[in-house]
C-alpha cells in the first residue's frame, strides 16, 4: 500500500507525525518534492481562484503524486488547541482539492481534532481502519507517531547577529523557501537573525495574548500575535517581518493587532501572491534592514522610539 | 569629479551627476520603455559628449532596475529605492519629518525622525495610483501626461472615482464621462482618489507630520500635491528636483562607499557604443527552474542573475555561444 502525503501547508510541521504513523501501519510513503515551478504552476492552474497561495500550491503537491499512491492523506485540521480553531481554509481543504483534481485515489479526509490524546486517537483510528489494520497496529502506531513528532523540533533560533528580528507568519510560508523566495537565507545574507515562533513557550504565547479584548479564536492568531509582542519586549528582537500570503484572512486580523499594539515598533509585512519577480521583496527587506541599522547604531544617544 | 547616480524605473530612467558639495550638476530622464540597457545606453551617448570616464568617481544605482544597472555600469553601491529617496530628502532638508515618493509602479510613504528613517510602507500587489496608471488615464483622455495636473486645477469641484483599484477607477471614470461629466472634473476627481487610496492603503496607521516632500515622477502633477495637500490640511513640498531623486540619493551613497574602498568599479561610458543585450535560460541546476538572465557586452557575459541558489550570480566570464538560448 502506498500513501501520499502532499509536502504543503502543515507538513512543515507535523510531518514526523504522519509519516511515522504511515509507515509504523506498513505503508509505503509517498511524498511530494519540496515546492518547485511545476508544483506552483500546476497548483495556480488548478486550484479555485480565491484561495490563497499556499491552499494553491498544496493542490500542486497533490497532483504531483496523485498517479504514484493508492491513498492519499490531506490532513483537514480543524482545531490544535482547545477553544481554537485552525484557518477555516483547513476544513474544507480535502473538498476544494477532490473538486479540483480529476483522477484521485482514495483520500482519508477524517477531521483532525488535535486537542487531546483522545480526539487525534479517533482519527487516527479511522485512518488506521482505512488502511485496514486492527486497532492493536493503529494504537502501537499512533503512539510511536506521537513521539517522534515530540522528538522533532522546528524553528529557527539565530545567534551571533548584530541585528535580530522575529519572523512571523503561518509556518508554511515561512518555512517553504520556494513560496516565500528564499525568505530565512535572504534575511541571513543581509545581516539579520531570525527567530521563529517555536521558541518561545506556548505559556507566553498565551499569555501576551490575554491582554486582547477578547480571547481570539484562531489558533494562528494567538501564536503570531503572542510571539510579535513577546519578540519585542526587552530588545529580545529588533523588528519584526511578517510574511503573509495575499488574501489571508486570520493574517489580515493579526497585523492589525500587532501593529496597534507595537505602534513604534520596526514592523515590515511582506505580501506573497504568484509573482515571481523578487525586486519587490529584496527591496522592502533591504530598506528595512537599513532602517534597522541605522535605529540602532547612529542614534545611541536619543531613544529608538518615536 | 563627479557622483554618479542611476535610478532604474519601470517608467522613467534617471541618471544624476553630482559634485563633491551634493550639488546636482547634470540630470537626465529618459524612458525606460520596458529596455533598460538601451535606456541606460542612451543616458551614456549624451553623458560621454560632455565628460570623460575620470570625472566619475564613484557611480551607484538604485530602482526595481538597480541589479541589471550595477552589471552595466559598473557600480559602487547598489541601494534600494527607500534608502536612496531619504538620503536625497535629507541632503534638501534635515528636519523632512515625511517623504511620499509615487513612481511608476511603486508608491512609498517614508517617515523619519531626526535624520533617520523610522518607519516605512509601500503599496503591496496593486499599482493603483501610481505613474503607469495616471500615464494610461491622460494617454485615454488624450491629454499629455505633461498637462494632466493643470487640467485637475482648473476644476471646480471635483468627481467621485473609485480608487481601491485600478481597474475599479477606470471604469468609474468612463461610467462618469458617459454621465457628461467634464474632463478637469474628472482628473480632479482621479486626484482626490489616488490620494485617498495612497493615505488608506500605504499610509494606513503612519501620523504624517510637516515637514513632507512630495518626490518621484508623480510629483509633476499639480492637480496630485493640490489633493494631497487638501487632505492633509498642511504644504506639501516638491523639491526641485523630485524626479532625480533616486539617482540623487544613488550618487551620494556611492561617493560614501568610494571614500571607504578607495576606487570605483565605474566602467565607463565606452559602454554607450558597445552592443549590450540579455538572453534568458532555464536553469536546469534543479527542480526550481529558474529563469537565469545573462548580460553580454558584445560576447563577453558581464554579468548574471535571476538564479534562486546564486549558482550564476556573480560569475563572469565565458562567451557567447553562437545559436544558443
Amino acid at each position: 500500500m502506498k500513501v501520499g502525503i502532499p509536502k504543503g501547508l502543515m507538513y512543515c510541521r507535523y510531518h514526523p507525525f504522519l509519516v511515522t504513523f504511515f509507515s509504523e501501519l506498513g505503508a509505503r510513503i509517498i511524498v511530494s518534492e519540496d515546492t518547485n515551478k511545476n508544483i506552483f504552476d500546476t497548483g495556480i492552474k488548478t486550484c479555485v481562484d480565491d484561495a490563497c497561495l499556499p491552499v494553491k500550491v498544496f493542490h500542486g503537491h497533490v497532483d504531483s503524486i496523485k498517479d504514484k499512491c493508492d491513498v492519499l492523506v490531506i490532513p483537514r485540521i480543524m482545531q490544535l488547541q482547545k477553544n481554537e480553531y485552525i484557518c477555516p481554509k483547513f476544513c474544507g481543504l480535502p473538498e476544494m482539492v477532490l473538486n479540483s483534481l480529476d483522477d484521485l485515489p482514495a483520500a482519508i479526509t477524517e477531521p483532525i481534532y488535535a486537542t487531546s490524546w483522545k480526539n487525534l486517537y479517533s482519527w487516527a483510528k479511522t485512518a488506521g481502519k482505512f488502511l485496514g489494520k486492527s486497532n492493536n497496529q493503529i494504537k502501537r502506531a499512533f503512539i510511536s507517531a506521537l513521539n517522534e513528532q515530540k522528538k522533532h523540533k522546528t524553528g529557527i533560533a539565530d545567534t551571533g547577529y548584530e541585528i535580530n528580528i522575529a519572523l512571523t507568519g503561518h509556518p508554511y510560508n515561512i518555512y517553504d523557501s520556494f513560496l516565500n523566495m528564499n525568505l530565512v537565507k535572504k534575511i541571513n545574507s543581509l545581516g539579520m537573525g531570525i527567530m521563529t515562533a517555536e521558541f518561545t513557550e506556548e505559556g507566553i504565547l498565551y499569555q501576551e495574548a490575554e491582554n486582547l479584548y477578547k480571547r481570539p479564536f484562531w489558533t494562528f492568531v494567538r501564536e503570531n500575535y503572542g510571539f510579535a509582542l513577546n519578540g519585542a519586549k526587552g530588545k529580545k528582537t529588533d523588528g519584526i517581518i511578517y510574511v503573509s500570503s495575499f488574501n489571508c484572512g486570520t493574517d489580515s486580523v493579526i497585523i492589525e493587532l500587532i501593529k496597534n499594539s507595537l505602534p513604534d515598533f520596526p514592523f515590515l509585512i511582506l505580501k506573497l501572491d504568484e509573482h515571481t519577480g523578487e525586486a519587490g521583496i529584496n527591496t522592502r527587506l533591504e530598506a528595512f534592514r537599513d532602517m534597522l541599522e541605522r535605529r540602532l547604531f547612529s542614534d545611541s544617544h536619543i531613544s529608538t522610539l518615536g | 569629479m563627479y557622483y554618479m547616480g542611476v535610478d532604474l524605473g519601470s517608467v522613467s530612467t534617471d541618471i544624476a551627476l553630482i559634485d563633491k558639495n551634493h550639488d546636482l550638476v547634470e540630470k537626465i530622464y529618459l524612458r525606460t520603455r520596458g529596455n533598460p540597457i538601451k535606456a541606460i545606453q542612451e543616458g551614456f551617448k549624451i553623458l560621454k559628449n560632455k565628460y570623460d570616464d575620470s570625472d566619475i568617481s564613484a557611480a551607484g544605482t538604485t530602482g526595481s532596475g538597480r541589479i541589471i544597472a550595477s552589471a552595466i555600469i559598473g557600480a559602487d553601491a547598489v541601494k534600494n529605492e527607500i534608502t536612496a529617496h531619504a538620503m536625497a530628502a535629507l541632503e534638501i532638508d534635515k528636519d523632512v519629518k515625511t517623504i511620499i515618493e509615487i513612481g511608476g509602479q511603486d508608491s512609498k510613504i517614508i517617515i523619519l525622525n531626526n535624520g533617520i528613517v523610522r518607519d516605512f510602507a509601500m503599496n503591496t500587489v496593486c499599482a493603483a495610483g501610481t505613474g503607469s496608471f495616471l500615464d494610461r488615464q491622460a494617454e485615454r483622455l488624450d491629454i499629455p501626461i505633461e498637462e494632466f495636473g493643470d487640467y485637475a486645477l482648473k476644476a471646480d469641484t471635483s468627481v467621485r472615482i473609485a480608487g481601491r483599484c485600478a481597474v475599479f477607477a477606470e471604469s468609474d471614470m468612463i461610467h462618469k464621462q458617459q454621465l457628461g461629466y467634464g474632463k478637469a472634473e474628472i482628473i480632479r476627481g482621479l486626484c482626490d482618489a489616488l490620494v485617498r487610496n495612497f493615505l488608506n492603503n500605504v499610509g494606513k496607521g503612519k501620523t504624517i507630520l510637516p515637514k513632507v516632500l512630495f518626490q518621484g515622477g508623480v510629483a509633476a502633477n499639480k492637480g496630485m500635491k493640490a489633493a494631497f495637500e487638501n487632505e492633509l490640511g498642511f504644504e506639501v513640498f516638491v523639491p526641485e528636483n523630485y524626479s532625480m531623486m533616486g539617482a540623487i540619493g544613488a550618487a551620494i551613497i556611492a561617493g560614501d562607499q568610494v571614500k571607504k574602498t578607495g576606487r570605483t568599479k565605474f566602467r565607463g561610458f565606452k559602454l554607450a557604443d558597445n552592443n549590450i543585450f540579455s538572453r534568458s535560460f532555464d536553469c536546469d541546476g534543479c527542480p526550481n527552474r529558474c529563469e537565469v538572465v545573462k548580460i553580454y557586452e558584445n560576447d563577453a557575459i558581464i554579468g548574471y542573475f535571476g538564479d534562486r541558489c546564486t549558482r550564476w550570480t556573480g560569475k563572469t566570464g565565458g562567451f557567447l555561444r553562437l545559436h544558443s538560448g
